[in-house]
């Protein structure tokens, strides 16, 4: 059984502790950027951001604003789409690590031609793969792959101050999503588990998709 | 991104692409070799706290060889429980970043120049400061001749780091100075 995450997005603050942990854990620096009006910042994923809170308002029937936060990342997916298109060009680019669940992109990703890459990078449904132009690699969450094999928990959920996230085995983490669902369908009646099953990171969203991210869910 | 290719792959993913070609055994092994050593290995662990607010969340320090490798949140600490915020997580790239000055800067009066200075030279300057400030401008009596023994030239601003013990030593400082404008870092 592989590992999962929960990602309450009903309990996230928007702190932005997960990106920054996440940064800091696989010594990214830090790259130029502007204030674009938006706490979204950096305005999207990069080689040197695996972790991104995504930031949404919209207005609702009764005129009341909501302002939603994401903290996107890669899904890990059950049967991962970038890796069968990866394989395709060069076997081992992408793997799957079969005791985590995790999917990574390995040093051989840098064989990739660019179209291959570009067509990787498409190929996600959840629009998370980069190439990193420097290395020539993909570049995505890894699962914090070291610290797991070892017993510690992803940075990014280490960090959090909210009980956001969460991390474990896929059958606990499934059943505290279900029993969240539960609670917070009183108070969000349209709330969702995007994808449960066929992804490990799994959203619970209060609203629709479109009210988050466009490739918040499939 | 809404290339069409995305969306062709949407609608087959879950179907015969992913099952035929992940289950053609593109070997799963060469996960093992993707690294999976612990970058904080040998490591010695130091307990510190951040600097930034008035929470003081205790964070682990991990150091190699008198280099910092890692900061993460310290779980044995009952505020943080091993959580930090966006600045408390980012105690390692502030650290290391090179615009971070690592000795006292002092810019003289007038001057439009920071000079860096020694650690011993800037409380030996801020001391003399004082004292000069003090004897000058010290009021020991008000209108009506009352003692009231009073600084008004000089304030005090405190840190959120400082502990109720430090925080009591620096109040009496100050009011043995006569310094009655005290506040603290965390309200301004």
């Amino acid at each position: 059984m592989p590992k999962s995450f929960l990602i309450d997005t009903t309990r996230c603050t928007a702190c932005r502790g997960c990106q920054m942990a996440c940064k800091d854990w696989h010594n990214l620096p830090a790259i130029e950027t502007k204030q674009t009006g938006t706490h979204q910042n950096p305005p999207d994923l990069n080689p040197c951001n695996y972790k991104l809170v995504r930031f949404h308002e919209h207005k609702t029937a009764d005129g009341r604003v909501m302002w939603n936060f994401f903290p996107d990342q890669c899904r890990h997916c059950i049967h991962p789409v970038c890796k069968d298109v990866a394989d395709m060009a060069v076997p081992g680019a992408i793997i799957q690590d079969e005791a985590t669940g995790a999917i990574l992109c390995t040093e051989k990703s840098a064989q990739l031609s660019p179209e291959d890459a570009q067509a990787v990078i498409e190929a996600c449904p959840y629009n998370i793969p980069r190439l990193d132009p420097v290395t020539k690699m993909l570049t995505k969450c890894d699962m914090c792959f070291d610290r797991v094999s070892n017993g510690l928990l992803p940075m990014c959920v280490k960090s959090c101050p909210t009980g956001t996230m969460l991390f474990g085995e896929r059958s606990e983490i499934l059943a505290e999503a279900k029993k969240r669902l539960a609670k917070i369908k009183k108070t969000f009646p349209k709330a969702f588990l995007a994808d449960q099953r066929d992804v490990n990171v799994i959203f619970l969203l209060a609203e629709e998709k479109e009210h988050y991210y466009e490739y918040a869910a499939f | 991104m809404n290339s069409t290719r995305r969306a062709f792959l949407k609608g087959v993913s879950a179907g015969v692409l992913c099952i035929s070609l992940s289950q053609l055994g593109f070997d799963l092994t060469e996960a093992k070799a993707y690294a999976k050593e612990l970058k904080i290995k040998n490591c010695r662990a130091v307990t510190s706290v951040c600097p930034f607010c008035a929470v003081c969340c205790q964070v682990i320090a991990y150091e190699r060889n008198g280099e910092l490798i890692a900061t993460e949140g310290d779980p044995d600490f009952p505020i943080n429980e091993g959580s930090l915020c966006a600045k408390g997580a980012s105690l390692w790239s502030m650290y290391t970043n090179k615009h971070r000055p690592t000795k006292p800067m002092y810019r003289a009066p007038y001057s439009d120049k920071w000079v860096e200075k020694d650690w011993d030279w800037t409380p030996d300057r801020i001391a003399h400061l004082v004292k000069e400030a003090r004897d000058k401008d010290l009021i020991l009596k008000n209108e009506k001749g009352q003692t009231v023994n009073r600084l008004e030239s000089v304030f005090w601003m405190g840190t959120s780091h400082a502990s109720n013990e430090e925080c009591a030593a620096i109040h009496q400082a100050m009011k043995g100075l006569g310094v009655v404008s005290i506040d603290h870092q965390a309200r301004v």
